[in-house]
């Protein structure tokens, strides 16, 4: 990416971020912290075929190449849950395979990472995160429907992708294109979004508060999206998510923070090739994530990060069409991989024994030192918890 | 049209309509989880190719052979499971296949138990409608991909491998003129235009030719084949422009799509069909289906033609059945997010072909469609001729101990692949 236009997203995330916290000062300030710090990054559906494995490998040299040398890998990962993406995140996050509305209609039903850590240890609101590139998600993923926990324990969930792909749609719907010379056609777009009285409307929601722009930072935001659109580099969403995510991170190191990413969601529409580059992609953020976390104080040294596709995709061949989809009850299509990185690795080593999605979660949980979770999965291996 | 013509149309038409309100019946006797599909079909018949009616009407023969005590203990284990899964209690539709019904099935944690009744029921069924008599000898088909010159693919040999038997060779002379040969014919040599037409071989279905884009060359001549199912995806623009506005208003909310596509499977689209189907109402419900199904056929014009190419395996069980990927542009700036949105109305840019791109897809696209024609019984009387035009080469799968003699040092003209893969066909 050419350094000016990242320069210019990096600010866009930077304002949104400084216009969140705003709003929030007097919560920040009663917080309390945990100096433990857990990162978990999702990465939509590869095939292993497709990243740990022959032939694979050209997608994710830094994932292979720099980061596996440290970290505790764990090349089998089950998916024994509803291979959908709103049921894999919440399935993830509860510990508990999901089974609820695919399109994030309602909470998860058990409750989530967040409000069991918000609950048990008393951390405030800007301590979790949910940032998420995935349209498939809804802001109800962040908290669950269980009567003793819920919204007031949730995680702040944003959808920075959302906001550009709203903008571009509403433009088009509009009969408005994306010229050429001046690309600025899109930018009355993204700042009406921003204009409006409630994120939620956008994907966008920070636990149902109200988020109304103040006059200062809307006009801070609207130069950064002015610089925004007159580059000519292509824009890729997860590249917007992590740079938000980063801002999140500098900003308020929260304690647990998951990113999703979702460009090689393109899959769906057929294309090997971009589907692939959505893959280089995330290999290349997830590099530059942990480069964040060696280099912010906060998180340096104490940080914990967990990277892992949400499944895999179908097999070549499928009545469900092979890399197009994800539905498959194959192990192409359940068994994944995960890396772990950072703070809890005992040492750089192979845990061939498989694991379950649901393991995530007691395990982040014994990292945050919370017992007596009735959970069915079991701690990872090889980890200091 | 005569007096008595008329009375035995109507005569026929009553008729079937008696025969489709017996297999209605027949469905009811099937547990509910099994009925959706079964039922659209019926519903659909008139859009049904040969193929899938003498299926369907094999499968309905199987079930009404089954005495009600017998298909009792067959069904039994399957209602226990829809009883487990609370089938009674969901929104289901027993019509129709629906998002909701497919949402509610994959949530359940028995879906893959009930998977496997299914097909356990199902080919018990099947089984027992199939045809007793001796099996006579099937028809040898063809299944042939092009690979336009604009796609700079990868060499042979480092492809990956489609089938143990596939044979690779060199062409000598242009291998573009090798699709026209095969389905033109040459002087004394018919193609498969005149060896599958409809006239010839009694199916309306028998040859389809897909195109990602005519305007690379016609695949055939002229004549062109009336009676050919021809799928283009660049004549169909204005369709899928229209198709696409409108499946881009569906809501995050799966009974209000199920509602919205339910809509447009109705909506009277002539005004947008290109003239090639507009008489066509089979071919053209199939494209609409085509569309309604996803996987890409609305916008990415090689996805459309493996996606096509697929279905049409799957449906109509072609003799002969042509396949010819493009080029895709480039996503432009801002589009690579909006990927589902008509990239000309969003941006301005001129469109950028994306020639590497595009082999990456087509080469695995090109590799399903010959997977997904090994999946059926046919496959045991399938050619498979895959043509790169970039390298000058192609791959030929052709049914045990029926390869032809080439070699990969001899270069092989056109005329004697035409030779021999019409001798294959006409035997």
């Amino acid at each position: 990416m050419d350094v000016t236009r990242r320069d210019v997203m990096k600010a866009a995330a930077a304002l949104l971020v400084d216009q969140w916290a705003a709003s929030r000062l007097s919560a920040a300030a009663s917080e309390r912290r945990s100096n433990r710090k857990v990162i978990v990054v999702a990465c939509g559906g590869m095939r292993r075929e497709d990243s740990f494995a022959e032939g694979g490998f050209e997608n994710i040299p830094r994932l292979n190449s720099e980061l596996l040398p440290q970290a505790a890998f764990f090349p089998f990962v089950r998916n024994s849950g509803v291979t959908s993406h709103y049921n894999t995140i919440s399935s993830i996050l509860t510990g508990n395979w999901q089974r609820v509305d695919d399109w994030g209609k309602t909470a998860p039903a058990s409750p989530t990472l967040f409000e069991f850590l918000r609950k048990r240890m008393g951390l405030a609101q800007n301590q979790a995160w949910l940032i998420s590139s995935n349209k498939a998600l809804t802001s109800r993923i962040g908290a669950s429907s269980v009567r003793d926990f819920g919204p007031a324990y949730g995680a702040n969930v944003i959808f920075p992708k959302q906001l550009l792909i709203n903008a571009v749609v509403h433009a088009a719907a509009q009969g408005r294109a994306v010229h050429s010379a001046d690309r600025s056609s899109v930018q009355p777009e993204i700042e009406a979004m921003l204009n409006r009285d409630n994120y939620d409307g956008l994907g966008w929601s920070v636990s149902g508060e109200n988020s109304s722009l103040d006059t200062l930072t809307l006009g801070a935001i609207q130069q950064a999206i002015d610089e925004l659109v007159r580059t000519n580099a292509p824009v890729t969403g997860d590249e917007f998510t992590f740079l938000v995510s980063a801002e999140v991170m500098r900003r308020f190191a929260p304690s647990l923070l998951t990113i999703t990413f979702s460009d090689m969601e393109v899959a769906h529409f057929g294309s090997y090739s971009l589907h692939l580059g959505g893959i280089r992609t995330v290999d290349r953020l997830v590099h530059e994530l942990w480069a964040q976390v060696q280099a912010i104080p906060a998180y340096n040294g104490k940080t914990t990060m967990f990277v892992l596709p949400e499944f895999g995709r179908d097999l070549d061949g499928s009545t469900t069409n092979g890399f197009f989809n994800h539905r498959q009850n194959s192990d192409s299509t359940r068994v994944t991989w995960m890396m772990c990185l950072g703070d809890a690795v005992r040492k750089a080593q192979i845990l061939e024994n498989p694991i379950e999605h649901t393991d995530l979660c007691p395990t982040i949980a014994r990292l945050f030192e919370i017992k007596n979770l009735d959970l069915p999965g079991k701690p990872l291996p090889g980890l200091w918890i | 049209m005569t007096r008595t013509a008329i009375n035995e149309s109507r005569a026929g038409e009553a008729e079937e309509r008696a025969t489709l309100a017996g297999y209605k019946r027949l469905v009811a006797r099937l547990p509910v989880t099994m009925r959706p599909s079964l039922t659209q079909q019926i519903n659909a018949w008139e859009s049904l190719f040969p193929y899938e009616r003498n299926r369907l009407a094999a499968f309905l023969r199987g079930l009404d052979s089954f005495q009600q005590p017998a298909l009792d203990s067959l069904v039994r284990p399957l209602l226990a499971l829809e009883e487990k899964m609370g089938v009674a209690r969901w929104t289901f539709s027993q019509t129709g296949d629906t998002m909701e019904n497919a949402s509610q099935l994959a949530r359940s944690e028995h879906y893959a138990e009930w998977r496997r009744e299914v097909q356990r029921i199902f080919e018990a069924i099947d089984s027992a409608g199939r045809d007793k008599a001796e099996p006579h000898a099937l028809p040898m088909r063809l299944v042939l991909i092009l690979l336009p010159k604009s796609l700079p693919v990868a060499p042979l040999a480092e492809w990956k491998p489609w089938d143990p038997r596939g044979q690779i060779f060199h062409i000598a002379g242009d291998a573009g003129s090798l699709s026209k040969l095969l389905v033109d014919g040459a002087p004394g040599m018919p193609g498969i235009g005149s060896l599958f037409n409809s006239a010839s071989s009694g199916d309306s279905s028998a040859l389809w030719l897909i195109d990602a884009d005519v305007r690379q060359g016609e695949i055939a001549g002229q004549p062109a084949y009336p009676d050919a199912c021809c799928l283009d995806y660049a004549l169909l623009k204005g369709f899928r422009d229209e198709f696409l506005a409108q499946v881009n208003t569906v809501p995050k909310n799966i009974e209000a799509t199920d509602q919205t596509l339910a809509a447009m499977r109705r909506q009277d689209w002539d005004k947008w069909l290109p003239a090639e189907l507009k008489g066509q109402p089979r071919l053209r419900n199939f494209v609409i289906e085509l569309f309604l199904s996803g996987n890409g056929a609305l916008i990415f014009s090689n996805a459309f033609v493996e996606w096509a190419a697929s279905e049409a395996l799957r449906r109509a069980r072609p003799r002969a059945l042509v396949a010819r990927f493009g080029l895709r542009s480039k996503p432009k700036p801002f589009t690579g997010i909006a990927i589902f949105e008509n990239q000309q109305r969003i941006s301005a840019l001129p469109d950028v072909d994306d020639p590497e791109g595009s082999a990456i897809d087509a080469l695995i696209l090109a590799r399903y469609i010959w997977l997904a024609a090994a999946r059926y019984p046919e496959a045991g009387q399938t050619l498979c001729l895959c043509v790169s035009e970039y390298r000058n080469a192609a791959c030929i799968i052709a049914p045990q101990g029926k390869g032809p003699a080439w070699t990969p040092d001899r270069p092989v003209t056109p005329e004697e692949v035409q030779a021999w893969i019409m001798g294959q066909l006409s035997s």
